[in-house]
């Protein structure tokens, strides 16, 4: 790590030896010269090997299950060769193809995705492939020195406005280890609706803890002007929250 | 030194937290009422926490 750190750092010292020496360097180069289908093509070929593979060569995978998820694999190389002709058209075209032809062989397929016969480490080693092969897609891709636009200023280092508020990062680390451990919860449950449900609920219940713990976060840098505008508000939620616990205490003493 | 009311967000938040794995949990286990209850609890105290931890903030 410090090996790349400083064959990444120090290729701008005006005395060290030229970038394309270092490896690590001649590396990101090198990626960076590919675009972003052709980068966004090795997490889809991880996420293809994990999840539509397996269910097209499954037991009772037809021909077309079979074809469909060729078909896939077909469409993402192709969108990394054809890239440099024609562009974010071919991107477009790329992504779809690699997706609808994945859809179409988990369609063929409904049985390979039932949740007795998928276990937990491909479950998530497959949804972790398609969210990096989304946020490969749809983040810009990595530049190189020498495709990247010169910027006004490059030559000198940009000056931060300010400094981040330190506190933050627990708060944000919390949500995300609560929202991440909902996803190990209900990998056992028969039938894929249910399946479905739960895992639905997870990322909605995940999304929206995090979503409170950044607000929460944000929040105690900006006090000060309003003060006691928002207490109705905090108060008629632990009102509804009060009455909520009661009823289902009463609830769990009569039944 | 962290404020009362801040501690209150957070618990409610923990709470909140706590909530949705007992629903999640409950859908799991197909007792779908007992889910949405913990879900609606969970809602509930999520809401809460935001609004105290907002409490006059300038956004």
């Amino acid at each position: 790590m410090k090996s790349f750190l400083r064959s990444t750092s120090s290729a701008t010292d005006p005395g060290s030896p030229p970038a394309s020496a270092r490896p690590a360097r001649r590396l990101y180069e090198r990626v960076s010269d590919l675009g972003s289908a052709a980068q966004a093509s090795v997490p889809g070929a991880y996420a293809w090997a994990a999840t539509v593979a397996p269910a097209a060569w499954s037991r009772g995978g037809g021909t077309l299950a079979k074809a469909t998820a060729v078909l896939a694999l077909v469409a993402l190389a192709g969108g990394w060769a054809a890239e440099r002709r024609w562009g974010e058209r071919a991107r477009i075209a790329s992504l779809w193809g690699f997706v609808l032809a994945s859809a179409t062989t988990w369609s063929a397929v409904p049985a390979a995705l039932a949740p007795l016969r998928i276990d937990a480490p491909r479950g998530l080693a497959g949804m972790l492939g398609w969210a990096l092969f989304a946020l490969a897609l749809a983040a810009p891709s990595l530049q190189g020195k020498g495709t990247a636009a010169p910027a006004a200023g490059d030559a000198e280092p940009l000056v931060a406005r300010r400094r981040l508020a330190r506190g933050d990062a627990p708060y944000l680390a919390a949500a995300a280890l609560v929202a991440a451990s909902l996803q190990t919860i209900g990998w056992r449950v028969a039938g894929a609706e249910r399946a479905l449900l739960v895992r639905f609920v997870a990322l909605a219940a995940g999304l929206a803890l995090i979503d409170a713990a950044a607000t929460l976060a944000l929040a105690r840098h900006a006090r000060g002007v309003r003060r006691g505008v928002r207490l109705r508000g905090w108060m008629a939620a632990v009102v509804v929250l009060a009455m909520l616990l009661l009823s289902g205490l009463l609830f769990a003493l009569r039944g | 030194m962290i404020q009362l009311p801040d501690a209150l967000a957070i618990s409610f938040a923990v709470g909140a937290a706590a909530a949705f794995v007992l629903g999640e949990l409950a859908f799991a286990d197909t007792a779908d009422l007992r889910a949405i209850y913990w879900l609606a609890v969970g809602t509930v105290s999520l809401r809460a926490a935001v609004q105290l931890g907002r409490r006059g903030a300038k956004t």
